[in-house]
Formats: C-alpha cells, sequence, structure tokens
C-alpha cells in the first residue's frame, strides 16, 4: 500500500470554502508535530466533505491537464459529490495537452474522497479526487481514463465516460 | 444482491451496513463496520489483529480445512436461473450451515479438551504434593479418606529380567 497518509490536506477542510483565495495550489501538505500519537488520531479520523471551491483534484484523462481547481460546484451550494460536475480552472498541465494552464474547464467528479450512499444501502469512498475533463455537453476532452470509476455515472448520463474507464468499481 | 465478506474481520456484510474502499488500483475493500475500517486506516494487518477470523485461522483456532467450506466459494460465473436447483439450494442452505457450525464448534472443544487434561493432571498433583498445607500429616495418616488413592501401576517382572544389561 502507497503512504496515503503523508499526502493529506490538514482536517478542518470545511474552511476551504471560506479561505478559497487564500489556498491557490494546496495539494499535499504534511504537517509535523511533536506529539506523533494525538496527531495520528486526528489524522485517521479525517473528515471528508464535498469537492468545493478551491478543492485541488486530479485529472485522470489525457487531456493535458495534470491539476483542476474547483472554482465552482454545479447544482449544489454545498459542493460536489461523486459524480457530479464541476467548473474548474487547470492549475498545472502537460505541455503539449488539448488545454492549458489557466484555462476554465467543466468536469465530471470521477473519484471521491467523501463517501457516497448508494440506493442498496451501502457507501462508497475512493482514496483520492479525480475529474475527467468535459466539455458543456457533457462529452469528455481526453480519449482515455485512468484509474476506478463509479457506476454512479451512468445514472448521472456520462455514459461516454464509463466506455472509456478501465474499471468501473 | 449478494453478502460479502469484510476485508478485516472476515464477517458477512449485510445489505445497508458497511462501507466499500476503493483504491486508485481498482481494488475493492469492504468494511462491515466502522471499526474494521479505522483498523484498516490504521494500516493494521488483520493477520495479526486477536478477534478477526484471518487470524483465528492462521493460528489454528478455527478450522481452516472443510468440505462445508467449497460450498461458500465465489463463483464468477453467472448461472442461468433454474427454479428447481434455485428451491434445492435454498433448502440446502440451512442445512449446510448447521453442519458447518457444529463442525467448527467441534474443533474448539477439540482444541480445548487438551489444556483441560493438562489442567486436571495438574490439580491432583498439587492437591498430592500440597495437602500438608491444609491438613497436617498427622491427622491425613490417621483418617485414610482424606487422601487420593494412590493410583498402583503393575510392573511386569519377566520383562525387566529379558532385557540386557547397559554396561
Amino acid at each position: 500500500m502507497a503512504a496515503r497518509f503523508l499526502s493529506k490536506s490538514p482536517s478542518g477542510r470545511s474552511l476551504l470554502g471560506a479561505l478559497g483565495t487564500s489556498l491557490l495550489g494546496v495539494g499535499s501538505v504534511a504537517r509535523e508535530t511533536t506529539s506523533k500519537h494525538a496527531y495520528s488520531d486526528i489524522l485517521f479520523q479525517q473528515q471528508r466533505t464535498f469537492v468545493q471551491m478551491g478543492t485541488n483534484l486530479k485529472v485522470v484523462d489525457n487531456s493535458g491537464a495534470k491539476r483542476v481547481m474547483c472554482i465552482q460546484a454545479l447544482k449544489s451550494k454545498k459542493g460536489a459529490k461523486l459524480g457530479e460536475v464541476i467548473i474548474g480552472s487547470v492549475k498545472e498541465a502537460q505541455p503539449r495537452g488539448k488545454v492549458k494552464k489557466g484555462d476554465v474547464v467543466y468536469g465530471v467528479v470521477v473519484r471521491a474522497a467523501m463517501q457516497r450512499g448508494r440506493c442498496d444501502g451501502s457507501h462508497v469512498r475512493f482514496d483520492d479526487n479525480a475529474v475527467v475533463l468535459v466539455n458543456k455537453q457533457g462529452e469528455p476532452i481526453g480519449t482515455r481514463v485512468f484509474g476506478p470509476v463509479p457506476h454512479e455515472l451512468r445514472k448521472k448520463k456520462h455514459v461516454k465516460i464509463l466506455a472509456l474507464a478501465e474499471h468501473i468499481a | 444482491m449478494r453478502l460479502e465478506k469484510c476485508w478485516f474481520c472476515s464477517s458477512t456484510i449485510y445489505p445497508g451496513h458497511g462501507i466499500q474502499f476503493v483504491r486508485n488500483d481498482a481494488k475493492i475493500f469492504r468494511f462491515c463496520r466502522s471499526k474494521c475500517h479505522k483498523n484498516f486506516k490504521m494500516k493494521r494487518n488483520p493477520r495479526k489483529v486477536k478477534w478477526t477470523k484471518a487470524y483465528r485461522r492462521l493460528h489454528g483456532k478455527d478450522m481452516t480445512q472443510d468440505s462445508t467450506f467449497e460450498f461458500e466459494r465465489k463463483r464468477n460465473r453467472p448461472q442461468r436461473y433454474d427454479r428447481i436447483n434455485t428451491e434445492k439450494v435454498l433448502q440446502a442452505i440451512p442445512k449446510i450451515s448447521k453442519v458447518k457450525a457444529t463442525r467448527e464448534k467441534d474443533h474448539i472443544t477439540r482444541r480445548l479438551t487438551v489444556g483441560k487434561v493438562n489442567r486436571r493432571k495438574e490439580d491432583r498433583r498439587e492437591l498430592e504434593q500440597s495437602i500438608s498445607l491444609v491438613k497436617a500429616p498427622s491427622v491425613l495418616k490417621e483418617d485414610a479418606t482424606l487422601t487420593l488413592p494412590k493410583q498402583k501401576v503393575t510392573v511386569s517382572y519377566a520383562q525387566t529380567e529379558n532385557t540386557p544389561m547397559e554396561e
């Protein structure tokens, strides 16, 4: 298993909504503390919340972008959940890609660290926050999707992404 | 609907319970309750955590090899619905689980009888040796009922004569 714990933002993510502008590009911040045990208790019970303004998401297609920061979660005031569409600003991009740094793009959240309830009563949770960039019509810009995707996308009518996915969770 | 097994403690997860964690390599971990989920997040190895089935099976506390386990094995081939088959299976399930439960219980009782026998031997030895703590030896000599009956072991003298002397 990879060292997942070292690359988590500090807890208290709900504050990010208010401090959106001041937290640009905050991806992985490893906090150092003196008392290891107290910190690890807090760390392992991290409260996962919605994908909201300021959330950094990984881009998991080959559209050219690497990291996108959410600037608006469509549909909900609280924030986006798994399977919902967001508007993001490309923060990091590959040199030769379909999108450049600074572009404003639409994206579908395909992996969210916050659990989402399914209709059979179970909950799913992924390891990180990831998006697939789409255009306004909902069609993916890239041609490949990496990593697992949830089958919540089928209900949300993002069938093309499911078709490109290598694994459906 | 499918009854899954918890990745950590191996108990069955009924619908509506637990959390499913999908790792980026597409491996799915299912947990029956937050206890197991939190232990997983702490990176604990279930084979080292005493209350899990994995530990118990590994350390021989619970039954590992049995024919009743074959029935529960996951088969990834979907079966065409056959009414007679389904009815038979539904009738067989409680019987199989009953048999399995009795076998597991027997395994545990068998495992524990060894300790029981040993403890009884120990108690007998302690009684013989430390009876003087309870009653004075003079009292014991007078009243024969207070001591344990001495066990008689027969030694066949014919055998001992035939064995050659080792120089």
